[in-house]
């Protein structure tokens, strides 16, 4: 028997991924499939909160913040959506799909030289979810989906404000490497299922449904 | 833990003030500014959630009382970060004395007050400088409450109102900053803070001050 570790009435699934890796495609497909199978379903993203994501926009724009600041508003950002949106919603028994989770900002803030302890203390309340997926993407496949979805590389996902190289292409390869390194640290020790996000997105939506299913048929939700 | 504690090498110096409301630091930190301009030192004042980046942030999510303890603890920590890395040590760096107005302590004891974690509050700031001197201005929560509400009844977040203490928000004052006073006791020691007895007169307080200062700057050569 499947046993949540969270103790609330829903469920907790994560899709992790650096930018252009498939995420929010397979959260829209999965949610779509969750809500015919009659359960109740939200979606909540990274750095959403009516509170806090304005100011992380702004900031962002300016390029005003250093890497302590960075990480403590994602932080707070979180902080706010798990006490407003997620932990009510698990509450009242939905699933809840979380487009990027608190290892997204392991991830970064590790990148970005933060010592791990520190990053694992601020998230250190969060609730451990029920499944996490992993999409897993090389740079070369996510550079081409990036430029032809927006035409150009972002700043922040390319790195640039760690002085990696001023070259952007070159900037965004090392960066997303490093990304995926931490990523592969943070496997094991969060039990993730990898999954190769350069298959067809319907293959993968397949494997992801699998998984959902199995615990979905095990009558935890209430 | 990961308790901040580096001493810095910075060649300026830093010096807080810290205490609940109306225990007088705002007043004390100031004639010590005064008094260091008119010495010829350079001083920089900085005040608790100040940033421009966030404390506007702070203060329509607190008029709107939707703050949670965990939430309020990490807008003062941005704010904090902000400050430290744009304004304090760059003005350290540079040589200057350094003046807080309330520091990291003030998230130590209010944080805790509101049941947040006395661990996960030291962690998350052990970022921070460690300051060369903190005199903390002790001052009971009845004494505190006639010099902030002499003219005014007290704030939401003051109060601790989101605290649900009591729907008296005087009663809830005591009750709260009772808390928070608690907090700050303990620090006493564990931070090494210089205790001041906030009743004492303005003018001794600021004799008492003006003398550690000297001391502490003829030291680092800056008078």
């Amino acid at each position: 028997m499947y046993k949540k570790q969270h103790g609330y009435d829903g469920l907790l699934i994560v899709i992790e991924g650096t930018d252009g890796s498939g995420k929010s495609t397979q959260v829209n497909l999965l949610s779509q499939y969750i809500k015919e199978q009659c359960f109740g379903c939200t979606v909540s993203q990274w750095k959403t909160s009516r509170l806090i994501s304005g100011v992380i926009n702004e900031a962002k724009e300016r390029n005003m913040l250093n890497t302590t600041t960075f990480s403590l508003l994602y932080a707070a950002d979180y902080t706010d959506r798990l006490e407003n949106e997620i932990i009510p919603a698990l509450k009242a028994g939905f699933v809840v799909l979380m487009d990027r989770y608190i290892y997204t900002a392991y991830v970064r803030d590790s990148v970005r030289g933060h010592d791990i302890k520190w990053v694992k203390n601020l998230y250190s309340f969060a609730p451990t979810p029920d499944l996490v997926f992993y999409l897993n993407t090389p740079p070369d496949v996510l550079i081409k989906r990036l430029l032809a979805k927006d035409g150009a590389l972002d700043y922040f996902e390319s790195g640039r404000d760690i002085g990696l190289s001023s070259d952007i292409y070159k900037s965004f390869e090392i960066y997303q490497k490093r990304c995926l390194d931490e990523y592969k640290k943070l496997e094991k020790e969060y039990n993730f299922i990898e999954l190769d996000g350069t298959k067809p997105k319907e293959e993968i939506h397949f494997l992801i449904r699998e998984k959902v299913c199995e615990i979905l048929n095990e009558d935890v939700v209430k | 833990m990961l308790r901040f504690s580096k001493k810095h090498n910075y060649s300026g110096v830093m010096i807080c003030v810290e205490g609940i409301d109306g225990s007088g630091k705002t007043t004390q930190i100031e004639l010590l500014d005064n008094w260091l301009k008119s010495k010829g030192v350079d001083v920089i004042l900085t005040q608790w959630n100040s940033s421009e980046l966030i404390s506007n942030t702070t203060k329509k999510a607190k008029k709107k009382n939707l703050l949670s303890g965990r939430t309020f603890s990490l807008l003062h920590a941005v704010d904090f970060a902000d400050r430290l890395e744009r304004t304090i040590k760059p003005a350290l760096k540079a040589g200057f004395v350094v003046l807080a107005d309330r520091y990291v302590y003030t998230a130590f004891a209010r944080d805790v007050a509101r049941e947040v974690d006395a661990l996960w509050v030291r962690n998350m700031y052990s970022f921070a400088i460690k300051p060369d001197m903190t005199f903390y201005f002790d001052v009971s929560p009845k004494d505190s409450l006639e010099r902030i509400c002499a003219n005014r009844k007290p704030k939401f977040y003051e109060a601790g109102m989101d605290m649900k203490l009591s729907n008296n928000p005087y009663k809830s004052y005591v009750i709260f900053q009772t808390r928070i006073l608690e907090e700050y006791r303990k620090m006493v020691d564990e931070f090494g803070l210089i205790k001041i007895d906030a009743m004492e007169s303005i003018r001794s307080k600021q004799k008492f001050i003006r003398e550690k200062v000297e001391e502490l700057l003829v030291e680092n050569k800056i008078l």
